[in-house]
């Protein structure tokens, strides 16, 4: 009986260690951005200090999100320095008039509507709240993408539990859903939905 | 140890219950079915912002303003110009998803010759052989563009002749033009002066003239009421949509509608209704309303009708001789609310039929509807963007597509003031296309280059100072500081229209009544769409409801 | 900010060109159906009829009747039987919210809806390769086995509220809300407004003698009214909504 306890418990174990450390590490496959891109030193090198610099939001309220290789080739129209990651946004997207395909992190799928507009302008919410300090730093994360579902890790969470999470790690349609009942603002289904 | 079967077993359920309390089985279900959600080959709409842009629709000759909604350089959406006076906002039902036809499936990509995959050079060589073999025509489904400027100075440079096919809506004029002698290019009807307007079977509100036109004025002055301020009578066999609209409907025998002309006409004059000399219709009452089927007093009641709030217009849907008499009688010829010469004289282009001349190759424009078969055993060298299908055409060649190159839209048919529009190209042109002028520049570089000819046109708008642009806001042409400014704005999807025409500037005379000819059947919505295949969308009005017919001759 | 959205069709000015079909199929990236699609297994979210008061000859009369979601206010059918909560009418804007994501495609609502304003997606939504580039991108596409119907273009809505957001103001400007089958049509027969505003147009038009909608005698309160000077229109108004493979009259 001892021995079939223990034996029962040692699946258990396993079953518990595959779960949690070996199944998050799994479900994600990991990708690079085609280029490194540094927020805080374009911050401070060339005066684009603020998100919006970039992540422009135009005047008929419409986002740009990950500014177009035109905006970049309004300084980088040829190689300005010597990095490899330049190089490769100079050759192979600005003088070709390529897309530079940036992964996403936040991508939403096709039937979510996200107003940045509304957002930010009349909520008040800081680029913050939802997107970390990630555009104070110099890091170029990596880009996580689930195996199955094929969105970014960042819409489920960091953490496989989604406990102990991090402001702004997670958003799924219930992390929408508990800071617009936090704000006590009430919208129907189409006022997300589309 | 030895590890036993039992051990296994037991192992496995150990793993399965704390399966349970691993994130594994949940997330998993929520992933899969995301998954099943998300199949690949199910497509997803383009990110991005979307951009608008203005242009012109080429599809006809109808000039309608355009709204492009662009993302990631694709149209994603068309919707009118709501202050481009001339469509008002509208457009045809098909305009609306004509940003899907570059993806047609019959969309042409390679050059075929009797079927067969051919190259350019192939075509070049074999026309190049043809031109000196024997007389050549090249038809021109849309003339007065900056393109058929191009066509016109190759047919003069290689003694090859210059034809033009023209729409049902011109046909209908020529009797005017033939009488007073003016180009039947410049010729118009002015509906927004008229109080009556007799169509014997034109589809005013389904396919007639330039979407919108028609329709807002109709809808403003006419739709609901039953003494409404512009009588439509409509004269058509059976009961059309138009006619299901008029504020009267009459209907004759098939093809008799030009008897039917020729009697009311008689009426006219035998009741002194009218104070206009003409000579005497050779047609009898009794027998007008044998052929017809319609009694005497009906078509004495129709006649009464017509005059009773004038200026009176008739349209005919195409060459009607006899309709065109009455309008003369009706003293609807030169004068506001009638049938209107326009400021720009221009040179009367020759119709192809004209000549019965045999050729050695017959070069056809993309701008050429489908329906139009040269009757000839030339070689026919056939431009075109989609494959219409049943073509006699020996070559196919591929043209731009839809929004894939500049070039300009000048005044519609029907239109009473001139009009110009600059269609600009909102995509790139596609690879292995040519255009008709492209190509003959190609044989022969001397050629005038079409956005040369298109600014030429707009500088010489300019220095007429005559008519308005309209962009957001109208601005007359001579408020613009230069002929580049306005070619700015009408590059950017304005529109320019001209003056309205000058009553008294052109007279008909008759020698004698016309004879009744058979009349053309009234052509219906899918004829009057120039492009041989319908947006895969229009399969909605027939297909997925019965709201249409399925078009007989065209395979959507 | 409550608000009813609602139209006023003028049965008089519409004349079956089908614009407004096609302008809402473009619009909702409705695919192309299939060559074994029937009237009745295709989606139209607006869909226009043929009327006629079934003589012939002289007196015969034709007219045409676009159909949409009648927005029900009262009782809402498809709302009242839909197992998942696919469906819900909006609070501040009066929709009616179908969101084909959620439906799991027992077609209850299909039958529950007394105008036939439900369509099923049957097929996979396939269009010619390269045609997906054209698809409006405020859109969702739909997948096969799941009910869709008219949303009044929210995408629209979408848009109008941005811009009211980018302008600092908290009501939307009606001009910038304008659906996809109301811009299209040539005779501007669809009228299209807040049913809640008592000095906009389309609420004045709805309390006109003319006006009229269809099913009153069952009480769905539909935001979809009609116009129409002919009393043969007026008195089809109550029959039931005629077989989709029907085109002649009720």
């Amino acid at each position: 009986m001892r021995r079939n306890l223990l034996v029962f418990l040692l699946g258990f174990g396993i079953a518990l260690i595959a779960g949690w450390a070996v199944f998050p590490r799994a479900l994600y496959v990991r990708h690079s951005q085609p280029l490194d891109f540094f927020h805080k030193t374009h911050a401070e090198k060339s005066g684009l200090a603020q998100c919006d610099s970039c992540h422009v939001i135009g005047s008929d309220g419409q986002y740009s999100g990950i500014p177009r290789t035109e905006v970049c080739a309004g300084c980088h129209s040829d190689k300005l320095g010597t990095s490899a990651d330049e190089a490769v946004l100079v050759d192979s997207y600005v003088k070709p008039s390529k897309q530079t395909p940036w992964l996403v992190y936040s991508r939403q799928p096709a039937n979510v509507w996200f107003s940045h507009a509304i957002h930010t302008r009349r909520a008040g919410l800081a680029c913050t709240e939802c997107h970390g300090h990630y555009g104070e730093t110099d890091q170029t994360r990596i880009y996580e993408q689930n195996r199955i579902s094929g969105y970014s890790r960042d819409i489920w969470g960091h953490s496989i539990s989604r406990l102990r999470r991090a402001p702004g790690d997670g958003m799924k349609m219930t992390d929408c859903e508990s800071c617009h009942r936090r704000h006590k603002v009430e919208v129907g289904c189409l006022g997300c939905h589309q | 140890m030895k590890v036993s079967r039992r051990d296994l077993l037991i192992g496995t359920a150990g793993v399965t219950a704390g399966v349970f309390f691993t994130p594994v089985p949940w997330k998993l279900l929520g992933d899969v079915s995301i998954w099943t959600q998300n199949w690949p080959w199910i497509p997803q709409p383009p990110h991005g912002p979307v951009e608008t842009k203005q242009t012109a629709c080429t599809l006809c000759a109808a000039s309608c303003g355009l709204r492009v909604r662009m993302a990631e350089g694709w149209p994603v959406g068309i919707s009118g110009v709501s202050t481009n006076p001339v469509t008002k906002g509208a457009l045809c039902p098909l305009g609306f998803a004509a940003h899907q036809l570059n993806w047609h499936p019959r969309r042409l990509r390679e050059v075929r010759h009797h079927g067969y995959t051919a190259s350019w050079t192939e075509a070049q060589s074999a026309f190049e052989k043809a031109c000196a073999e024997g007389p050549v025509a090249i038809v021109d489904g849309r003339p007065g563009r900056a393109a058929s400027s191009v066509l016109k100075a190759f047919a003069a440079r290689h003694k090859t002749s210059y034809r033009v096919a023209l729409s049902s809506e011109s046909r209908a004029l020529t009797p005017y033009a033939i009488w007073g002698g003016v180009p039947v290019a410049s010729l118009g009807y002015d509906l927004e002066s008229t109080r009556t307007i007799v169509s014997f079977g034109a589809p005013l509100l389904d396919g007639w003239g330039t979407p919108g036109r028609f329709t807002r004025l109709w809808s403003e002055r006419a739709a609901g009421s039953s003494d409404p301020q512009l009588r439509l009578i409509q004269i058509e066999p059976t009961l059309s949509r138009t006619a299901a609209r008029a504020w009267r409907w009459y209907a004759p025998r098939e093809g008799s509608e030009g008897t039917l002309a020729s009697a009311v006409a008689l009426v006219l004059l035998q009741e002194h209704l009218v104070s206009t000399q003409v000579p005497i219709p050779q047609v009898t009452l009794t027998d007008a309303a044998a052929q017809t089927g319609l009694s005497v007093e009906s078509i004495r009641e129709l006649a009464h009708m017509m005059v009773e709030r004038r200026p009176v217009l008739a349209i005919a849907p195409d060459i009607n001789p006899s309709v065109a008499a009455l309008n003369v009688l009706l003293g609807a010829v030169g004068k506001p609310g009638g049938v209107v010469l326009r400021n720009r004289a221009s040179a009367s282009p020759v119709p192809f039929e004209a000549d019965g001349g045999a050729y050695r190759a017959v070069l056809i424009d993309s701008t050429v509807p489908w329906e139009f078969v040269p009757q000839t055993n030339a070689e026919v060298f056939r431009f075109a963007t989609w494959d219409g299908g049943g073509s006699k055409a020996d070559w196919l060649l591929p043209s731009p597509g839809f929004l894939e190159e500049l070039t300009d839209v000048p005044t519609a048919p029907t239109s009473a003031a001139d009009t110009y529009n600059v269609a600009a190209n909102l995509v790139a042109q596609s690879a292995g296309t040519i255009s008709p002028a492209q190509f003959l520049t190609k044989i022969d570089s001397t050629l005038p280059d079409t956005e040369k000819a298109i600014h030429s046109r707009c500088e010489e708008i300019f220095k007429t100072k005559l008519g308005a642009v309209y962009a957001d806001q109208p601005t007359p042409v001579k408020e613009f500081e230069s002929a580049q400014k306005m070619e700015d704005q009408l590059r950017k999807g304005a529109v320019w229209v001209g003056e309205a025409p000058r009553a008294g500037s052109f007279h008909c005379t008759l020698k004698q009544w016309p004879a009744t000819t058979p009349t053309a059947l009234a052509s219906d919505w899918a004829e009057t769409w120039a492009a041989p295949v319908f947006p895969p969308l229009a399969a909605k009005l027939y297909q997925e409801s019965t709201l249409r017919e399925a078009p007989a001759r065209r395979q959507a | 900010m409550i608000a009813r959205y609602g139209m006023v069709i003028d049965l008089d000015r519409c004349t079956g060109c089908g614009a407004c079909m096609i302008a809402c199929a473009a619009e909702n990236n409705v695919p192309p159906e299939p060559p074994r699609a029937t009237p009745r297994t295709g989606i139209t979210p607006m869909l226009v009829r043929a009327l006629s008061n079934g003589r012939d000859g002289a007196d015969r009369r034709e007219a045409f009747i676009p159909i949409t979601c009648m927005q029900c206010e009262n009782e809402t059918p498809c709302v009242a039987v839909c197992p998942q909560q696919a469906v819900e009418v909006d609070k501040s804007t009066g929709i009616v919210m179908q969101i084909p994501q959620r439906c799991l495609g027992c077609r209850y609502c299909m039958t529950a809806c007394p105008y036939h304003a439900r369509y099923f997606n049957w097929w996979d939504p396939q269009w010619p390769p390269g045609m997906e580039k054209s698809l409006n991108p405020g859109v969702s596409v739909r997948m096969r086995g799941v009910v869709e119907k008219c949303n009044l273009c929210h995408t629209r809505f979408h848009g109008a509220e941005e811009k009211a957001a980018v302008a600092g103001r908290k009501e939307i400007d009606p001009a910038d809300y304008i659906p996809a089958c109301v811009e299209a049509c040539p005779t501007g027969a669809i009228l299209f407004g807040n049913l809640a505003d008592p000095n906009d147009p389309v609420t004045l038009a709805a309390h006109s003698p003319d006006s009229f909608r269809l099913l009153e005698r069952i009480g769905t309160e539909p935001k979809i009214h009609y116009k129409t000077t002919q009393d043969w229109i007026r008195a089809l108004a109550d029959k039931n909504a005629n077989h989709p493979t029907e085109a002649q009259h009720v």
